[in-house]
């Protein structure tokens, strides 16, 4: 075609509903510890930060956390339906979910949607009471496919960018204090590359006997 | 001739009455008794256990007593495994509610949708009602803390103090003569105890014979993260058992 920019059409960018809202989350696995962390951006068909307190994690027991990252309004309501079946676990069974039995829920409630997915995308980080209080955590894909690992998961929008932080500062068996500066410092460089998230960020950190729970300063931008 | 409408349980006899929902009352006074008390601080709900053998297993579930949700519990009177059933019907009941209103569900809420379940026992279907009677003990923030009974015909009522099972009429009047609601909560634990004591068949009250819990303030706030469902420890019910056995009732 002779000069002239292309037609309107073929200008539109194509959205993936995944980046609608925006959203970072990490979990890395320490000593006898397991530490979580996410954003805190809450924005509207992308452009608009609509507001820097989102809760995307969410506290199941006490030694056991789920971060979802995707489509707020499908977190959420995700959060809502794991507190359920949990509360109803643990009135049935009068004893607490495993993490590694959480995780395997987690997958089934969202393969049930295979054919019409909830968008978002789990992690899940916790320490099983039953086996020494030992870590576990895992990410997920959106139709519930696990992959647990002993290192570190993270999902969001930059996962890529998540990815590289978290390869170049982990290293295994950190104490709970160390694993919060390493985590802390990933989740708020992973975010710097990434417009749809940060706007400060929270992390727990679990251990046996206390979570701690820190909100970070981070960019505001 | 009134026998050939016990059958359906849901026909009226001649005399106006439901048969069946009789029969099953009846059945519930056979069954070991239960008792709550509602107070400023908290209820109290105290049961006879029936099923006792040294070779029972005292598994974690209870009994008598069930846990609905992190504020609101239930003692039952009659026959187990249909109290089971409504039992898993109001949990589930109660987390949907707290699912889709982020918020505990109202005890009013919760008898209410259960009674009709058994009410519907009595007008649909041709099955036989539940055998249960219930003593539901709860706090909520629009009505603080409450005490509801409910029986097989579906229907309830909001108590301050209460009884089921058997000899229920003696714990009853013990109840209305002893029961004061400024009480507080530890005299409420004991007059329990005192009026399971009348209405069992033994002189003396063994703590292995006797359940209790309560729903109370964990702290001095009545927020609703401080409610909290307590089964009573085996140490706490010998002690109380010690004192109902020691102490006198006042002659009437």
């Amino acid at each position: 075609r002779a000069g002239g920019a292309a037609p309107e059409s073929e200008r539109v960018t194509k959205m993936s509903i995944m980046s609608y809202n925006g959203a970072a989350i990490i979990a890395m696995c320490g000593k006898e510890c397991v530490a979580i962390a996410s954003d805190l951006r809450f924005g509207i068909n992308q452009q608009q930060t609509t507001a820097v307190d989102m809760k995307k994690i969410y506290k199941i027991h006490d030694h056991l956390y789920v971060g979802l990252s995707g489509l707020a309004t499908d977190q959420a309501t995700l959060a809502q339906r794991f507190k359920f079946r949990h509360n109803m676990y643990e009135l049935r069974e009068s004893r607490k979910m495993r993490p590694e039995t959480f995780a395997n829920l987690v997958s089934t409630v969202l393969y049930e949607k295979r054919f019409g997915p909830y968008y978002a995308e789990p992690i899940v980080a916790g320490l099983d009471a039953t086996n020494g209080y030992k870590p576990f955590i895992t990410g997920m894909d959106l139709i519930g496919a696990m992959a647990p690992t002993d290192n570190f998961v993270v999902c969001g929008n930059n996962e890529e960018s998540l990815f590289g932080v978290c390869e170049s500062m982990y290293k295994p068996d950190l104490e709970p204090e160390e694993l919060f500066e390493v985590i802390a410092q990933c989740i708020l460089a992973g975010v710097n590359r990434d417009c749809l998230s940060g706007w400060g960020g929270v992390v727990h950190v679990i251990s046996k006997d206390k979570v701690i729970t820190r909100t970070l300063k981070g960019r505001m931008d | 001739m009134a026998r050939r409408y016990d059958s359906h349980t849901t026909t009226f006899s001649p005399e106006g009455r439901l048969y069946q929902v009789e029969y099953a009352i009846e059945a519930i006074s056979h069954a070991g008794a239960a008792v709550g008390l509602r107070t400023n601080e908290g209820v109290v709900l105290a049961a006879e256990k029936k099923i006792l053998s040294k070779l029972l297993e005292t598994s974690v579930a209870s009994e008598k007593m069930c846990k609905l949700d992190d504020h609101v519990a239930v003692a039952v009177a009659g026959i187990n495994s249909d109290a089971n059933l409504l039992i898993n019907s109001a949990r589930l009941f109660a987390q949907r509610y707290a699912a889709g209103y982020s918020e505990p569900v109202p005890i009013e809420q919760l008898v209410h949708h259960l009674c009709d379940q058994k009410q519907g026992y009595t007008q649909f279907g041709g099955l036989r009602p539940f055998g249960v009677s219930f003593l539901f003990a709860g706090w909520d923030k629009s009505s603080g803390f409450q005490l509801y009974q409910s029986d097989p015909s579906g229907n309830y009522a909001g108590w301050t103090a209460t009884a089921i099972g058997a000899n229920n009429q003696a714990a009853q009047a013990i109840l209305k003569s002893e029961y004061a609601p400024s009480m507080s909560l530890n005299a409420a634990r004991k007059l329990a105890l005192k009026v399971l004591k009348q209405t069992m068949d033994s002189t003396i009250l063994m703590p292995e014979k006797v359940e209790m819990c309560e729903v109370a303030r964990a702290h001095e706030v009545p927020s609703e993260k401080h409610i909290r469902f307590r089964m009573a420890s085996d140490k706490e019910l010998e002690e109380l058992c010690g004192l109902a056995n020691s102490a006198t009732l006042p002659t009437s």
